[in-house]
């Protein structure tokens, strides 16, 4: 089993913000409680999907709330172990592995810091692919384990556990409480065996996410171009198609908060003055890319991820600003989000998009 | 002591009374205790004294907005199954449940736990009144752990709350009520009979069905039931109730803040009252003022009763015109010690007025 590396770290925050597509937060500070925790308490084990034991427990882990909250509510590093501790409280047995429920963003890192708190193993996969905004939007719920319980943590000890049968009020309430506890809380949920687990995650999204920020960090230090060093490198992986759909100026930015989320539209005008302006709409991710005239370039749950045009970093939709030259990157995301299952939770309807998925490259391979 | 039909008309009123305008109308939770009796379930007091130290007691309540509850009305099971949670979080059986609070609604969430699980109801509670707040208990004041509680909704939903202090106990599961449509049922304050000796306020079930009965007779033999009451109460832990003010409501103000009802009602005095009387609102009345001079101040109860039926009138259904009798009472001890002050005192509503006791206030 490989150890996850202070060098796969880094590379970790770098590919979690891509696959965060404009959400899912910043990583950074994620990047240091995982560092920490592995300095205090030894290494982690990066766990690949089919080596898990189907009699394993295994749990989800991640933090809950505002990202832009996190940044000036930091965590002590306990509140996690405190959710887990909660989880087994209430629930009887005791963790054998952890399991990140969002790849995308700094949920990418709380897994880590628990693992090396606890000494167990993070599972090399997770429940979104990606980034989204609620908890039920997860291949875990999509192909049966229940949301339920939910333990939730936050820095001074309060402890909460929601028990119902239904996923989306598992996120109603758990929510309800993370804004009281300060708009930023730690959850440990989606309890389930390793055979489950087989089953319902998406594989191989952290060594994915380390891939992509290995990827970029060598395509620099050996000054290549680094979207086409990213659309090669995903050729390789199980998300396969990838695509530079916009290169351009970000030309204008709408952006409000409305209902807890960042609703907006970014403009980018292409380079090429023969092709039409693409507008990406945004609600906390990035949902869908449509040029001038309506031609949809991306949509959910394919990633949409902006990143800049020369370090090919990701750029986070509330860092997003009027004139910076940037690459529009496509990614289609694994069969087992693409199940009508799988849009029927987390497809474009469920976020109030009237056009259907359409895959990525379907149509040019 | 076993309940009957008559027993729960006179809790009724009696509850209102000590709701001090707040704490909901116990209508809807009459009607449950009343099918719980119509279908033969039994509804038995125990007297505090009465129960062993080494008990456990399970208190149960309503926690939201009373005029949600209007509206989404309870099958029964909410209650109980937020007891069978904590008994399953503690590892043990409840031995009994209690009120938390004797002022309107909550007065009866748990005859109907009571009845319907075969477990008798503590003849006590830990507001003495109604407040608006979870933390606002005797219990918590005197060092009973309001966590772990439990939060369960019609839909079999539940949230069990382990906070670090009462204060974030009700912040955190208010959260969780308001999400689960306004209105949950709760069990919390778990504790053991030794505690429920030393923390809860006593007898305060018969005491609101005395009340209510008092009342009943004045009004039934003619007497004024106004007197009846306040010459009742000496015999009783409130010892002591007077008629600050009477006369006609000539201004309501009522507005909805921050989840609470939030107002001012005017008095004109009528015959030897004279000037205006100014009682202000939070759910509850809080201080009653006459020409900026306190006449009473919470803890001590104020309620506002209708002149000719000395029936109580809560802050929702208060109108311009009505003639009222406004009378303060004086509440237990255990309510009014400088621990008690700090959780439920004035300065707990943004008053400025010190707690002046009504027997100190001329």
């Amino acid at each position: 089993m490989p150890i996850i590396t202070d060098q796969d770290i880094d590379d970790l925050a770098v590919g979690a913000a891509l696959l965060g597509t404009g959400g899912g937060g910043d990583p950074y500070i994620g990047k240091l409680l995982a560092k920490a925790a592995i300095e205090e308490y030894g290494p982690v084990e990066l766990l690949a999907l089919e080596d898990v034991s189907d009699e394993v427990a295994v749990v989800a882990c991640g933090a809950m709330g505002a990202p832009t909250i996190l940044i000036e509510k930091i965590p002590s590093g306990d509140e996690i172990g405190l959710s887990l501790d909660a989880y087994e409280d209430h629930t009887g047995g005791r963790a054998g592995a952890i399991i990140p429920f969002e790849a995308g963003g700094i949920n990418s890192m709380i897994p880590i810091a628990l693992a090396a708190r606890r000494r167990l193993p993070v599972i090399d996969a997770d429940g979104m692919g990606r980034a989204f905004p609620q908890l039920e939007m997860e291949t875990f719920h999509v192909y049966g384990v229940p949301a339920s319980s939910v333990a939730i943590a936050d820095e001074q000890g309060n402890r909460v556990l929601i028990e119902t049968n239904d996923a989306a009020k598992a996120e109603w309430y758990a929510r309800g409480v993370t804004i009281r506890m300060g708009g930023q809380s730690y959850i440990v949920n989606y309890g389930m065996n390793g055979r489950t687990a087989k089953r319902v995650s998406v594989p191989a999204t952290m060594s994915l996410a380390i891939g992509i920020g290995r990827t970029l960090r060598e395509a620099a230090a050996g000054h290549r171009d680094p979207v086409s060093a990213l659309v090669d490198f995903f050729a390789g992986t199980h998300y396969g198609h990838a695509k530079v759909i916009a290169a351009g100026k970000i030309v204008d930015v709408v952006r409000k908060e409305e209902n807890g989320w960042s609703i907006g539209v970014a403009t980018v005008e292409p380079f090429d003055p023969s092709r039409p302006t693409v507008k990406i709409r945004i609600q906390n991710e990035n949902l869908i890319a449509e040029e001038d005239g309506g031609q949809v370039l991306a949509i959910v749950p394919d990633l949409i991820t902006v990143l800049d045009l020369d370090t090919a970093e990701a750029i986070t939709t509330e860092r997003l600003r009027y004139g910076q030259r940037v690459n529009v990157l496509a990614v289609r995301v694994p069969p087992i989000m693409r199940t009508p299952e799988a849009l029927a939770v987390f497809g474009p309807a469920q976020f109030g998009l009237k056009q259907p998925y359409t895959p990525l490259g379907h149509g040019d391979d | 002591m076993k309940l009957t039909r008559e027993h729960l008309a006179d809790l009724a009123v009696g509850a209102a009374f000590l709701g001090t305008g707040g704490g909901g109308d116990p209508y809807v939770g009459r009607l449950m205790v009343q099918q719980c009796l119509d279908e033969g379930c039994e509804v038995e007091l125990i007297d505090p004294q009465d129960i062993a130290d080494d008990w456990l007691v399970v208190p149960t309540a309503m926690m939201g907005a009373p005029t949600v509850l209007v509206e989404k009305i309870p099958s029964g099971e909410e209650a109980i199954a937020s007891l069978v949670r904590l008994e399953k979080r503690l590892g043990r059986m409840a031995h009994a449940t209690m009120p938390i609070e004797i002022g309107g609604i909550n007065s009866t969430i748990p005859l109907v736990v009571g009845a319907r699980l075969g477990l008798p109801i503590v003849d006590a509670d830990g507001m003495g009144r109604a407040f608006p707040f979870l933390e606002m208990e005797t219990f918590g004041v005197y060092g009973v752990s309001g966590s772990p509680m439990a939060v369960s909704n019609e839909w079999g939903d539940c949230a069990l709350i382990e906070a670090v202090d009462n204060r974030q106990m009700e912040w955190l599961s208010r959260a969780v009520a308001i999400r689960m449509g306004g209105c949950a049922y709760i069990a919390e304050y778990a504790m053991s009979g030794a505690e429920v000796k030393r923390t809860a306020i006593p007898n305060t079930l018969t005491l609101a069905i005395r009340i209510g009965e008092v009342l009943r007779k004045a009004h039934d033999e003619h007497r004024n039931p106004i007197e009846a009451l306040l010459g009742f109460l000496p015999s009783t832990l409130y010892r002591y109730g007077r008629v600050i003010f009477s006369g006609k409501i000539v201004d309501v103000m009522r507005e909805t803040r921050a989840g609470f009802t939030m107002g001012k009602a005017l008095i004109e005095g009528i015959g030897h009252f004279h000037s205006q009387m100014e009682i202000e609102i939070q759910n509850e009345n809080l201080i009653a003022r006459v020409d900026g001079k306190v006449k009473a101040i919470v803890p001590d109860l104020i309620s506002i009763m209708n002149t000719e039926t000395a029936e109580p009138i809560t802050s929702e259904n208060l109108r311009y015109g009505q003639r009222v009798t406004v009378v303060a009472v004086s509440v237990p001890e255990i309510m009014r010690t400088p621990e008690a002050l700090n959780v439920f005192g004035p300065s707990c509503f943004g008053l400025k007025e010190p707690f002046t006791s009504i027997e100190e206030i001329d």
